[in-house]
């Protein structure tokens, strides 16, 4: 991997309000690389998603991507949301269309329909360029959100628990559908992929993160060893992976675990756990 | 090719595309039921029950009679009564969805026009209809100004509202996209708007209708108020109910003209 920077987060705060939701930040994401983030509700992957892409400004510190600093949103960094961030009024071509137009304003009408329509095959959702979000499942509207990403061009794609709400059978498809999107781009766009779940987080990323919360801080970091392409079967009964996700777990669960108990302590319990 | 790889990774059940018509709501037995059951009894009251005046009580088919005889009157007055009708209340929707639109993204205008709109927009518009017709040259036009009032507030209250209700993720969405304000505003605010904006317009409509008649029985020398107004004069009341039956009919077309459109426009909405 090079070793350009995509992002550097330098220590960011930032407050909603009078609550603190994250202090003192230091991240430095790669260029091309795939982060996973992982850390439980409350510990600010949003906030730092939102951070990076340049809806929030951080209260302190400082974030840059490519060498520059994030003033703004920008089409250079996609993001899908949690709920999916398809204009339920408008038909899949036509939020295509509107990326597309946004992302190269020199593609005619025509040109724009076409390219959608290959997006949509190329998510799976070939023939289904004229429906709207509401006539689709779950599964189907966050591959069309992902479509869309890829209309964008962006380099950097930013993730905020895009399966969150998906079956398993469709998270595994959709799991290894951003997967090879990923690989066979060239250059390989950055992605941060924000999650709460542990395997999907070694199986997606390059390097996790986790994040602790109240207020959310970075608690640790692995670089993720397996070689890619992965492949769930094998890695899912490797004791390797086991190992790391145990190891994460651990981590991460005592993080959560301290808080549970403090929580329970605070709310005037005589033990705790 | 890319392509098939990842094809072969998904397979999509593709459902059957919704179709984007234009669909009345038939209305249920129900309602039939009860609209003939009034009829019925205002059938009956005329004929069989002693009435202390009779003349006041026109039976159906003397009201139809009298619907039927001047019915060209009556279309005359209603494209008289449009005349007022349409000018006014389509620049207040035209006005107030610009304004809406434009007020409920806006802080610093949110701001300054709110604290106006929330003292000016319960004055009952009727008020206005004396000043107006001294104010301006014709009836038409005071009429026209009065009607635009009345549709006016309630297409911009709920347009503000309906803006200012957007869920966050579509303006995240439209910085992310980098969309310029207008298109912002165009593509994205005022679809979003939408459901907002036509309950503002069916408010509004309603209202058009009661003012555009209030100001006829005012001033008019035509269109369907002054027609109800004229006859009720001479103690004409078989044409006057019969006026007033027309307009209802007339509202509740426009009406469900406006529920049409709605339901053609909103089909995205669950």
């Amino acid at each position: 991997m090079n070793a350009a920077p995509g992002f550097t987060v330098e220590d960011v705060s930032f407050a909603y309000g009078n609550t603190p939701v994250l202090q003192h930040i230091n991240l430095t994401i790669q260029a091309g690389e795939f982060l996973c983030l992982l850390g439980p509700s409350g510990s600010g992957k949003t906030a730092l998603q939102r951070l990076l892409a340049g809806l929030e400004r951080p209260a302190s510190g400082r974030i840059t991507w490519r060498g520059a600093a994030v003033t703004g949103p920008s089409i250079e960094r996609g993001m899908v949301f949690q709920d999916y961030s398809l204009y339920p009024w408008m038909t899949l071509v036509d939020n295509i269309g509107l990326a597309l137009e946004l992302s190269d304003p020199s593609l005619t009408k025509a040109m724009r329909r076409e390219r959608a329509a290959e997006y949509l095959a190329a998510v799976g959702l070939q023939g289904t360029g004229r429906q709207y979000p509401f006539e689709l499942s779950g599964g189907m509207r966050q591959r069309a959100a992902i479509a869309r990403i890829l209309a964008l061009s962006s380099s950097a794609l930013l993730l905020d628990e895009p399966f969150g709400a998906l079956d398993p059978l469709n998270r595994a498809r959709l799991q290894d559908l951003l997967t090879a999107i990923w690989s066979q781009a060239t250059p390989r766009r950055t992605v941060v992929f924000v999650t709460h779940d542990v395997e999907e987080a070694i199986y997606l990323g390059d390097r996790v993160v986790m994040l602790g919360s109240s207020p959310g801080r970075v608690i640790g970091e692995v670089a993720v060893p397996f070689p890619r392409p992965r492949r769930r079967r094998e890695l899912f009964t490797a004791p390797e992976f086991h190992r790391l996700s145990d190891t994460i777990s651990d981590h991460y669960h005592s993080e959560v675990l301290e808080h549970i108990h403090e929580a329970w302590t605070m709310t005037g319990l005589k033990e705790g756990i | 090719m890319i392509e098939d790889t990842i094809a072969s990774l998904v397979q999509v059940p593709v459902s059957r595309p919704r179709e984007r018509t234009w669909s009345f709501r038939i209305p249920g037995w129900e309602g039939a039921l009860f609209i003939l059951a009034l009829l019925g009894l205002w059938q009956g009251i005329t004929t069989w029950v002693k009435l202390p005046n009779p003349a006041l009580f026109p039976s159906i088919p003397v009201t139809l009679r009298a619907l039927w005889s001047s019915l060209p009157e009556l279309l005359k007055g209603t494209c008289y009564s449009f005349r007022i009708l349409v000018p006014g209340y389509f620049s207040a929707v035209a006005l107030g969805i610009l304004w809406g639109l434009l007020v409920g993204t806006t802080g610093w205008l949110h701001r300054t026009f709110s604290p106006f709109a929330r003292a000016a927009a319960p004055v009952p518009p009727t008020v206005f209809i004396p000043y107006a017709i001294a104010l301006l040259p014709t009836f038409r036009l005071s009429a026209i100004f009065v009607v635009f009032i009345g549709a006016f507030w309630p297409v911009f209250i709920n347009t503000a509202a309906g803006a200012a209700a957007m869920p966050c993720r579509h303006r995240d969405n439209a910085r992310i996209l980098g969309l310029s304000r207008c298109s912002y505003l165009r593509r994205v605010v005022f679809r979003a708007a939408l459901p907002h904006i036509f309950s503002g317009m069916g408010v509004g409509l309603a209202l058009s209708f009661i003012l555009l008649t209030v100001a006829e029985l005012f001033g008019a020398n035509a269109g369907l108020g002054h027609f109800v107004q004229y006859y009720a004069d001479f103690a004409d009341y078989p044409r006057m109910v019969a006026g007033i039956v027309f307009t209802g009919a007339v509202t509740l077309l426009s009406m469900g003209l406006l529920e049409l459109v709605k339901r053609r426009a909103l089909f995205w909405v669950r």
